[in-house]
């Protein structure tokens, strides 16, 4: 029914249909000389599920039910086919997902989106930290690293096991010397939780600076490499989480 | 693309009520709050209220941004106060130490009327 799909720019797609599976649609879809945009929308939360759709390159993932807002917010913030940047996916384990992406911040939106779907049957608080973390982290790595330029890459890599959830982030940056970050937060005095902004100002640097400091609160480790363009952040479980 | 913040303004006597209701995020939210609160700031307008509630998404260049107009504001000779921050706000308001910075409050007419009493501070 879709033809070549040159006349959509967005498919919204259900999983459960009756006589073929989403999967197999999407497969087919992709084929398509021109790929529209592709919105998995099910009620089956399997992470294998999850990460077949990851791996098949939709483009986003909603949950169902899902109230008609968290649709229109998906749509309006899908772009068009042509400017949909690809995500490599390097092993779509549930045990360990690996990613290799662009440095945008549209598609920072989407990989959070998956990652935060695969840990969906986590404790609301401990899922919101380490979305929160993850995020500080990625659009740091995006930012710093790859100077929000689509031809460097950022490698993300999640695994979890029965105890804990550990991310990596690698970034094509050259790295930061911990010494000389007077312009983040985890510098300031104690009684002086602005005292970097000056700094900041100084420099010509937008107003920020809150991330590692939000992120070391939010995780339980926060390993960098020696050249700090490779972060790990560790989230522990309790056992039945 | 990711979604436009909104934001709905209202006055209250001298004072600005602004709803912000979507992502307070990096290149999002963070920019249209800056023009925002320039613009009002241009005005005259400095006693302003930011009602939290509808904030679906706060990130580190969020809070950034609302310390940094809290300064432009104060500079100004006003000041900004929060209004129903959701729980994740406030955690997040909580372990970054801005809770000594922002006077927060749970309804409006208390945000609104604080403005009568509070006494300028310095920055």
């Amino acid at each position: 029914m879709l033809g070549d799909g040159s006349g959509f720019d967005l498919v919204l797609l259900d999983i459960g249909l009756p006589s073929m599976s989403g999967l197999d649609v999407l497969a087919c879809i992709r084929n398509m000389a021109s790929p529209p945009l592709v919105i998995v929308m099910t009620a089956d939360d399997t992470s294998a599920t999850l990460l077949e759709a990851v791996r098949r390159q939709a483009y986003r993932y909603i949950r169902k039910p899902f109230p008609p807002s968290a649709a229109v917010e998906v749509v309006s913030e899908a772009g068009t086919p042509a400017s949909a940047l690809s995500i490599e996916v390097v092993s779509a384990r549930p045990e360990w997902l690996e990613l290799v992406a662009p440095c945008t911040l549209e598609v920072a939106d989407r990989i959070q989106s998956f990652v935060l779907h695969l840990e969906a049957n986590l404790p609301e608080a401990v899922r919101e930290a380490v979305a929160s973390a993850f995020r500080e982290l990625l659009t740091n790595a995006i930012e710093w690293g790859g100077k929000f330029d689509p031809n460097r890459k950022v490698r993300i890599s999640c695994v979890r096991t029965k105890r804990l959830l550990l991310y990596r982030i690698a970034d094509p940056g050259e790295g930061f010397d911990i010494d000389k970050l007077r312009h983040a937060a985890i510098t300031n005095p104690d009684d002086d939780p602005m005292a970097h902004l000056q700094v900041r100002e100084e420099q010509g640097l937008r107003p920020g600076g809150f991330g590692l400091a939000m992120t070391r609160s939010l995780v339980d480790d926060l390993i960098y490499n020696e050249a700090r363009n490779e972060v790990i952040l560790i989230k522990y479980l309790d056992e039945g989480e | 693309m990711a979604t436009r913040m909104q934001v709905i303004e209202r006055r209250i006597g001298d004072v600005t009520v602004l709803q912000l209701i979507g992502r307070l995020e990096l290149e999002t939210g963070d920019l249209i709050l800056r023009d925002t609160i320039n613009h009002l700031v241009e005005e005259g307008q400095v006693k302003l209220v930011l009602d939290m509630k509808d904030v679906t998404r706060l990130d580190s260049a969020g809070i950034g941004m609302l310390v940094s107009k809290y300064l432009t504001v104060r500079r100004a000779g006003g000041t900004i106060k929060l209004l129903h921050p959701t729980e994740r706000t406030d955690h997040l308001m909580d372990i970054t130490k801005l809770t000594t910075v922002f006077q927060v409050f749970d309804d409006e007419a208390s945000a609104v009327k604080s403005f009568d009493t509070a006494p300028a501070q310095g920055v």
